[in-house]
Order: structure tokens, then C-alpha cells, then sequence
């Protein structure tokens, strides 16, 4: 099942990116469409964080081009990009509590008080956070943390969001529901998302399209069966290990 | 028990030199083996406050540690972030821990010649600008600590949900950076209220700091005023302690501390 959308929401064309003197992330070019999450898979040091961190604009890029709903955006500041970039832990503000936190993007906006007790009333909900709107981000637990950046981010409705290992810090209970809840609400919403992990079993589960990074390059697959019949992704050894295990 | 007695000593060590500085500065007689004066006056604060003319002192002292502390902690904040990301910041250090590790007399005859030729030697401005070097140096060693890789992810996430440069200053770092600004605005404003050296050298005995006037009261042997100015020095370090101890709640209203 590729791409639950249609449209291309993001292009990415021929992406050269170097950090000092090494290459980062070299001839990268995908497209996802509207609506859908595309997982991208890879080790530690592939290039997964550069990627997003170049979409979002906070690395600078050496060449290619970046398009965010037909728009470049290549050459504009992060805050114009309309991308939100989800980093590997829950960076709440710890100077805000929850409720704050959730609506810091839409006070950035200057929107009317009304609108924003409503929105983030609704997150809360949908988040299954309500309750701890008063708590400051000590107070919350790692699950909590997580959705309410997860919260901050659906908040101000980007055009794109970019997952950096979000889960990657929980319990696998925890860390299972995150995933669960991100699809449900992906889906609701209609959210765009690239998602990177090193987690084969998470990128299977949030992910509609599926690529591969090894050394900075990008392998893209035609399909989810395509991405589990290539060798290199690991999916053949995962199900011959778990199949041995269980077969006596 | 341990922590108890711990306590009671940390509280002797703290208020018994001034109570005692206390008792000096009301004591007429104190014949030994007296435990307590035997007479008492208040003359010594009535100079202190009125005939000695320490009114204008303190004032002036309160205002040239003022300005230190706030331009000081203001610049330390906006150039630490430079320093602690730059390339040999290593280098940058140890030039900055250069007013610590030299004389302040050599630093203050240093600057008093530089001072004398840009006409602000015997002068407030010089005595804050020679300050303001020693307290911008330490601002920047202390607030360097801040920018580490967590401060840098919040700056970069509040930018991608819309914030420009100066809303990220105003909105995320400032805010966060707060309580670390609190204590280099006391640090700074306390190097520059307990320092001798230099108002003594680039002042030129013109500017007179309550530092350098209680050193005139020692020198002239009179006790009961230089512990009623003493009195008066440990005044700024004893209140920030009590506010430390009662810190208040912060109220977050629209996203900004009030």
C-alpha cells in the first residue's frame, strides 16, 4: 500500500550536504506524497538527522533542491518553511508548562486567546493529556513528554513534519502506543511526515513509503513488499531469526 | 545530629562576624574581659550616614556596581554563545581568565595608563570600563556553560514552529537562561562592589567607592565607623541571601514570566 495521499508534498532533488570537511548525505532525492509518512531507515552516523535537520533548514545545504508543496524552500530561514523538526528527545521549554508548551507556536502566530484555549484544549484531548495542562515538563513522564511535543508540533498545522527517532528514549510498551498514536493521528489530521529510525519494526509500522540511508546515499523502494524483499534492510534476517525462535 | 550541628556552625560562620561587626559599630567602651560593650552610642552610624558624607558614597557605589553587573551580564550573555561555539575557544579562555590570574595591581596600572590617554582615568567612567573587564571576562567563562547541544535543539525547534531570531532570544532563551543570569548579575555586580584595586588606582583617590573609604577608617584606626561601613559592604551578598532563601513562584502568563 504506497502513499495513502496523492499529491508530492515533498520534493527532494539531488541533496549534497557536507558537515567540515566530510560528506554527509550525497545525490539525495525522494518525494512524498500528501498525507503519507515516509519512513526512512538506517544505522548510527547513515545521515537520517542531517537529512531532516537540511529539510528544516537548520544544516545548510552544498547542493539540491528542496520543495515543499511545489514552494523551494531551500533558501529560506527555518521559521518560513512551514517544516516542523521533532527532535530525538521531548524538548519541552522547561520555562513553560504543558499548556504553554503546546501553544507556544500558535502565540508566535498571534493568534486570538479564544482560538488558542480551543486548539490546545482539543490536543490535550486527542493527546490523552488532559489533566496535566498546569504540570511543568519535570512533571511529566517520558510518554507524556513525547506526546505533548508531538501536541506542540500538530499545533500549528505545518505543512511537514520531521521525526527524529522520536520514540527512541521510551519503554517498548510505551514506545509501542506512541506508535499507534502517531498513526491514528497522522491519519485523522492528514499529516505529512518523513520518519526516520533505526528501528526496522517501527519504520514498518508508521510507514506508508519506505527508504533505506547507508553512507549518506538514498535507496527508495517501490513499495512496502519491495523494501522487505531487499536483503540489505534486515526484514529477511529479523523474520528467519524470530521463525527459528519460535520453531522448535 | 551531624546535620544539626552542621547548620548551627554554618549559621556562626555567617552571622557571627556580623553581629560582632554589629556590636563595634554601637560600642562606645568595651573594656576586656567585658562579654558584651559596656557603653553604647550610635554616633558611628550618624557619621557614617550624615557627617562622613557615605550617603553620596554609597550611591555611587551602587550605581557604578549597577552598571557594571548589568553591562557585564547583558554583553557576557549576547557573545558568550560566539565564544563557546567557536573554533579555538580554547585560546579564548585562557586569554579571558587573564584578568584572574595577574595582579589586579598590575591590571589596574595597566589600564590606568591606557585609561590616562583616553581621558577617563580619576574618573566614574574609567573605574566602571576597568570593572566592566574584569566582570565582562568572568560573564562569559560562567555563561559559556550555557550553550551546550540541549540550549542549541530548543532554539532550533522553536524556530521550526515559527520563531524568528528575535523571538528565539526573547521567547526561549532568555527565559531558560534566567536563573544562570541572575547569579552572574549578582557575581558581577559583587566583583565589582568589593573591589579595591582598581578604583584606588584608576580612580586616583577622585572616585571614592565604599571599599575604599572603609580602607580610610581602618588606616585611621577609628573601628566604630569602619564596622558600621562594613556593616554597609555585606549589605548586597546578605540580601541576595535572603532572596535566595525565599525565592518566589514564577506565574507564566502568555508565554512570558511575570
Amino acid at each position: 500500500m504506497h502513499g495513502v495521499g496523492n499529491a508530492t508534498a515533498l520534493r527532494i532533488s539531488d541533496l549534497d550536504v557536507s558537515l567540515g570537511s566530510r560528506r554527509v548525505l550525497q545525490d539525495v532525492s525522494f518525494t512524498v506524497d500528501a498525507r503519507s509518512t515516509f519512513a526512512v531507515i538506517g544505522g548510527s552516523g547513515c545521515g537520517k538527522t542531517t537529512l531532516l535537520r537540511a529539510i528544516a533548514g537548520l544544516t545548510p545545504i552544498e547542493r539540491g533542491r528542496i520543495e515543499v508543496d511545489g514552494r523551494p524552500v531551500e533558501g529560506l530561514a527555518p521559521n518560513r518553511r512551514d517544516v516542523v523538526y521533532l527532535n530525538q528527545e521531548p524538548l519541552l521549554f522547561p520555562h513553560l508548562n504543558l499548556f504553554e508548551n503546546l501553544a507556544f507556536g500558535l502565540r508566535l502566530r498571534r493568534r486570538p486567546r479564544e482560538e488558542i484555549a480551543v486548539r490546545v484544549d482539543a490536543l490535550l484531548s486527542a493527546l490523552d493529556l488532559r489533566g496535566l495542562e498546569a504540570r511543568q515538563p519535570q512533571a511529566l513522564s517520558g510518554g507524556q513528554k513525547q506526546r505533548a511535543a508531538f501536541g506542540r508540533a500538530l499545533a500549528v498545522e505545518p505543512a511537514m513534519m520531521l521525526l527524529d527517532e522520536p520514540f527512541g528514549s521510551l519503554d517498548p510498551t510505551t514506545r509501542e502506543s506512541m506508535q499507534d498514536l502517531f498513526k491514528q493521528v497522522s491519519r485523522e489530521r492528514g499529516i505529512t511526515a518523513v520518519f526516520v529510525t533505526h528501528d526496522l519494526k517501527e519504520s514498518l509500522r508508521v510507514g506508508d513509503q519506505f527508504a533505506a540511508l547507508r553512507d549518506g546515499r538514498c535507496c527508495v523502494y517501490a513499495d512496502r513488499a519491495a523494501f522487505c524483499r531487499d536483503p540489505a534492510t534486515g526484514v529477511a534476517r529479523e523474520t528467519a531469526f524470530w521463525s527459528a525462535s519460535v520453531e522448535p | 545530629m551531624i546535620r544539626r550541628v552542621g547548620s548551627v556552625l554554618r549559621w556562626l560562620v555567617v552571622w557571627l562576624p556580623i553581629g560582632l561587626l554589629g556590636l563595634w559599630s554601637v560600642t562606645r567602651r568595651w573594656p576586656w574581659p567585658a562579654l558584651l560593650p559596656t557603653q553604647w552610642q550610635l554616633s558611628a552610624w550618624s557619621d557614617v550616614l550624615g557627617t562622613a558624607g557615605l550617603g553620596p558614597t554609597v550611591l555611587r557605589s551602587v550605581a557604578i556596581s549597577t552598571t557594571v553587573a548589568l553591562g557585564a551580564s547583558i554583553a557576557g550573555f549576547l557573545t558568550s554563545r560566539s565564544a563557546a561555539r567557536h573554533a579555538r575557544r580554547e585560546g579564548l579562555y585562557v586569554f579571558l581568565h587573564l584578568p584572574f590570574v595577574i595582579s589586579p595591581v598590575v591590571l589596574g596600572v595597566s589600564l590606568d595608563y591606557l585609561f590616562l590617554r583616553l581621558g577617563v582615568a580619576e574618573r566614574a567612567a574609567g573605574v566602571i570600563l576597568g570593572q566592566g573587564i574584569v566582570a565582562y571576562a568572568y560573564a562569559v567563562i560562567l555563561l559559556s556553560g550555557f550553550w551546550n547541544e540541549r540550549i542549541r535543539a530548543f532554539a532550533d525547534g522553536a524556530a521550526t514552529l515559527g520563531a524568528t531570531g528575535l523571538q528565539v532570544w526573547t521567547r526561549v532563551l532568555w527565559p531558560i537562561a534566567r536563573p544562570l543570569l541572575a547569579v552572574c548579575l549578582l557575581q558581577t555586580f559583587l566583583i565589582s562592589w568589593f573591589d579595591y584595586a582598581l578604583v584606588l588606582l584608576i580612580g586616583g583617590g577622585r572616585v571614592v567607592t565604599l571599599t575604599t573609604a572603609l580602607y580610610q577608617y581602618f588606616a585611621s584606626g577609628d573601628v566604630r565607623l569602619a564596622a558600621a561601613c562594613a556593616l554597609l559592604l555585606v549589605a548586597p551578598p546578605l540580601l541576595a541571601l535572603a532572596l535566595h532563601r525565599y525565592p518566589r513562584s514564577t506565574t507564566l502568563i502568555d508565554g512570558w514570566p511575570h
